[in-house]
């Protein structure tokens, strides 16, 4: 079933959007005046009980119901990504990351004043499976400078652990963000499956630094809102085929047991992570989803599709701004370990079948997102779940689109079939609904080959070809799911363009116009 | 000779009431007390209403003269609802008169935030935070040792009445402890106190005064009990040289139905809603005037509302129009609008601009309502059983010139005029 209703891609989206989603608000209760009553709980309102605002922005309106528009509100100015609030404060938790740095430098440049924490666990975690990023990056200070001398923006950070709460409280006051985007997780379903202690590491910095943030937000910032990211593989890959609705049923979904009927409206949609590390985040998912249910707080949780890219205007605005690129087994995604294996002749090395069907997203749009998310904030106490992807994309035909690019940089590859170092369905069908962010005026912009071959364009310098070419043998996977430490043997190799489709189609219902 | 002037306030109660329970001796201090001043009905304020009242009580002025309206009003320019408070109150209040005198003003509603002032200042509902409801901010240490609460939480009621009884009591009872700290500890000119707790006992729980036989009957008139017996703790700690008020902000009286004017508006094609958008931004540019609680009507002016679309030449037929249309609402064959008041009728000041076009006056229990999000005109009201009445607030004066000084049929705009003439 695709929605036909999609409402038209306006520039603004969220002009008739309230205080009431406004982080600047000051929610102070709610008023029942026929009743001459006061409370000082936050309810929504019902008829004639009224919520009671006061703007930290504009204290002179006093206190009033919070239905400013973001149109009628000069403190909501209009960008190409719809009104934004102006000089909005921003966190970025996880700053000096692949995501962290690219979104911080394309809001700064929109006008947002910037902050960000970063302890280089990233960085560190890369250096300790014995690679590096494969774009030079520079040292966060020499970022810093680079981000002031070329685009003219200055950024706020700290070196710090989500987890030292002392740390993070102190710059959350000093900061007051209207907006947090917390990318401080360990992102790597592999580093954690290596042994107990990877494990652990991953399960304790993303569930309890997020759970610490929770309580601070509460205290500190319970009105901005936390967009968190999550992935697609929390969702697992439902075999019978159900739809990846947006986190939470829909209301026409309905559960029949017994010749019995019931809706699943509202309900958080069944979980099925595929690693330790997107244990993690479903385990963060809850921690989110309770504490929007107990203090009011509100969040975005970001279903992520698989990454992949290099560019947004401003890391290409000079060699300092250039956001990172993995491409060992842990940390490089599909297609820009693809890229890096095509670019150093070796074989594209596909898991398993290779009938997997992915939810993947390009880095620009990803960021655009992003910024379309902060800019129309949930409602407080509102946890919504939105599935951030442009497109399906099963890892054989994947392997054959970087073989076609390939060829246009005069490169030919070949693809190898390896044993499949996970446990996960090989063969599965996968229909994914996202309609949020379209609803939020996204529409894709980076197409995959074009994202491709931008990749292309920057991996074949010499410089960057070189630092591959170091790291290459950590190409082919060793952590296996199993707990057994070994090389994946080679199940096949053929040439791209001698396989028949076959199988199962992505089928994702999203307005691409 | 220093005379003192003690004010007591009780928020909602009306007239009757009190002669009522006097008579029956539940309130027996007050009883005595009757026939040592001048106890009358006393007029309340155009609406009748908490804050406009209070602000006229403690300003001696009309509504278009200090500005307060009601509970709520539009932020210029736009459609959200905003709800002035101290900060928008445009004529100084009794306790700035004279910087000589000390004043102690304890609870009273629509004084946040407070303002320094000679003397003592805790205001009452809405009262936000507690450090900007509290004058000097040194007290605030000694407010929380006596669990001081501005108001009981109106959301309790819905859970529970008994609980809210019980909050009920343990706010009073920390609001008595106040005052008597206070009197002892402050040297004062003018004490004012006001409990308000009794406006939230009648609007939730008019029906145990009236029905002897609800659960909650006892512990209403308890209520009264106590404030009477603070009325006599009070009286007894004055001498005869100085003077006692004891006055109410407006009356309350049983609610029959609930009248939502705005869907009213709708079905007379004065008023056009857009249901996408959210509270007042859901009025369109075709609409001619809309409704704020509890009986005003805003004729939709081009110059002062976004949509706006009244012209100025067309005012005089609409408000014609409005006048017409809205003296006819009935239910069950009964009439229920008594009087349309147009702004220039009842008000006067710099501030009439910003005044209602109409003020429509009920009659006896109908509650009139400016909900924009209701779908039918009369509802059995699911929480409220009091509503407020215009003509019987209470007013006491006791002191030796009170017969000269009271006038006849008074208003709470009389309330400053009396007090500067006390003891004179």
């Amino acid at each position: 079933m695709v929605k036909k209703n999609y409402k038209a891609n306006k520039k603004f989206h969220n002009k008739d959007r309230t205080c009431w989603n406004c982080p600047a608000a000051k929610l102070k209760g709610n008023v029942d005046f026929r009743g001459c009553g006061q409370s000082r709980k936050i309810m929504s309102a019902r008829g004639d009980e009224h919520i009671m605002i006061e703007c930290k922005r504009r204290p002179e309106l006093g206190r009033y119901e919070p239905t400013i528009t973001f149109e009628q509100c000069p403190q909501w100015e209009k960008t190409k990504y719809g009104h934004l609030l102006k000089n909005m404060r921003i966190m970025i938790l996880g700053i000096d990351g692949y995501l962290g740095w690219t979104l911080a430098l394309k809001l700064a440049k929109l006008g947002c004043r910037i902050s960000g924490i970063d302890n280089y666990t990233r960085r560190n975690c890369v250096k300790e499976r014995g690679s590096h990023s494969v774009v030079p990056i520079v040292s966060m200070e020499e970022r810093l400078k680079a981000a002031r001398k070329v685009l003219g923006v200055d950024i706020e950070f700290r070196e710090m652990d989500i987890r030292d709460r002392k740390k993070l409280k102190k710059f959350l006051q000093k900061e007051q963000p209207e907006a947090i985007v917390h990318y401080a997780e360990i992102p790597s379903a592999p580093y954690s499956m290596i042994d107990a202690k990877h494990a652990i590491e991953v399960q304790n910095n993303n569930v309890l630094g997020t759970l610490g943030l929770l309580w601070l937000m509460k205290d500190i910032v319970p009105n901005t809102s936390l967009i968190k990211l999550g992935t697609f593989g929390e969702y697992g890959t439902p075999l019978t085929g159900r739809p990846l609705f947006e986190g939470i049923f829909p209301s026409d979904a309905i559960l029949k047991w017994d010749n019995r009927e019931w809706s699943l409206g509202g309900e958080l949609t069944p979980r099925d992570p595929i690693s330790f590390y997107h244990v993690s985040k479903v385990q963060g998912t809850f921690n989110v989803y309770e504490a929007a249910k107990y203090w009011w707080l509100r969040s975005y949780d970001v279903m992520q599709g698989i990454i992949y890219g290099v560019h947004t205007d401003e890391v290409a605005a000079g060699p300092n701004l250039r956001t990172r690129y993995d491409v060992d087994e842990f940390f490089g995604t599909v297609v820009n370990r693809f890229v890096a294996q095509t670019i150093m002749g070796l074989p594209i090395t596909v898991y398993g079948t290779g009938e997997q069907i992915r939810a993947f997203i390009a880095l620009e749009d990803a960021i655009e997102c992003m910024i379309r998310l902060i800019a129309s904030p949930p409602e407080p106490g509102q946890y919504d779940v939105v599935n951030q992807v442009t497109g399906l994309h099963k890892l054989n035909d994947l392997a054959e689109t970087v073989a076609k690019v390939a060829k246009k940089f005069g490169i030919n590859t070949q693809i190898q079939r390896l044993e499949n170092p996970r446990i996960e369905a090989e063969v599965h069908p996968l229909e994914v609904e996202s309609t949020k962010l379209p609803d939020l005026g996204f529409r894709p912009k980076v197409s995959l080959e074009k994202e491709i071959t931008r990749i292309f364009e920057l991996l074949t310098q010499p410089e960057i070809k070189k630092r591959i070419e170091e790291k290459a043998h950590l190409f082919i996977p060793k952590t296996t799911w199993s707990g057994e430490r070994k090389e994946s043997e080679v199940l096949e190799v053929y040439e791209p363009g001698t396989k028949k489709k076959k199988g199962y189609k992505g089928i994702l219902h999203q307005p691409q116009k | 000779m220093n005379r003192k002037t003690v004010i007591i306030g009780i928020d909602g109660v009306p007239y009757k009431l009190m002669d009522d329970l006097s008579n029956k001796g539940i309130m027996p201090y007050f009883q005595k007390l009757k026939s040592k001043g001048i106890f009358r009905k006393m007029r309340s304020s155009i609406p009748h209403i908490s804050s406009v009242s209070w602000s006229s009580i403690i300003t001696g002025s009309n509504p278009a003269q200090h500005g307060i309206f009601g509970f709520t009003d539009l932020i210029p320019n736009t459609y959200t609802l905003s709800f002035p408070d101290f900060n928008a109150l445009k004529v100084k209040p009794f306790w700035h008169h004279n910087e000589n005198k000390k004043y102690v003003i304890i609870n009273v509603p629509s004084t946040y935030p407070v303002k320094p002032l000679n003397g003592v200042h805790i205001s009452g509902f809405i009262s936000l935070d507690m450090d900007k409801a509290v004058y000097p901010s040194s007290l605030l240490g000694k407010l929380e040792e006596l669990q001081y609460e501005v108001d009981v939480d109106a959301g309790t009621v819905r859970t529970s009445k008994s609980l809210f009884l019980k909050k009920l009591t343990q706010t009073n009872e920390a609001r008595i402890n106040t005052y008597r700290y206070l009197w002892e500890k402050e040297k004062w000119d003018v004490f004012m106190f006001v409990f308000t707790g009794s406006d939230r006992l009648e609007h939730f729980l008019w029906n145990a005064y009236e029905d002897k036989t609800h659960e909650h009957h006892q512990a209403f008139l308890n209520y009264f009990k106590r404030v009477d017996e603070i009325i006599g703790e009070i009286n007894q700690r004055i001498s005869d040289n100085d003077s006692l008020i004891i006055l109410s902000d407006h009356g309350m009286e049983q609610i029959k139905t609930n009248v939502n004017i705005n869907y009213f508006l709708e079905q007379t094609k004065f008023l056009y809603l857009d249901k996408s958008k959210k509270e007042y931004n859901q009025i369109t540019k075709k609409s001619l005037a809309f409704s704020l609680d509890p009986g005003r009507i805003y004729l939709h002016r081009e110059s002062r509302y976004p949509h706006g679309s009244v012209k100025e030449q067309d005012e005089k037929n609409i408000i014609q129009d409005l006048t017409e249309t809205l003296s006819n609402i009935e239910y069950n064959n009964e009439k229920v609008i008594k009087k349309i008041y147009q702004k220039q009728e009842i008000y006067h000041g710099t501030e009439l601009e910003r005044a209602p076009d109409l003020v429509l006056i009920e009659n006896p229990g109908f509650s009139l309502r400016g909900a924009i999000e209701k779908n039918t005109l009369f509802e059995q009201d699911p929480i409220l059983t009091g509503k407020h009445t215009l003509e019987d607030s209470v007013l006491f004066v006791k002191s030796e010139n009170a017969d000269k000084i009271v006038p006849p049929s008074p208003t709470v705009e009389d309330m400053v005029s009396i007090l500067s003439k006390l003891n004179k």
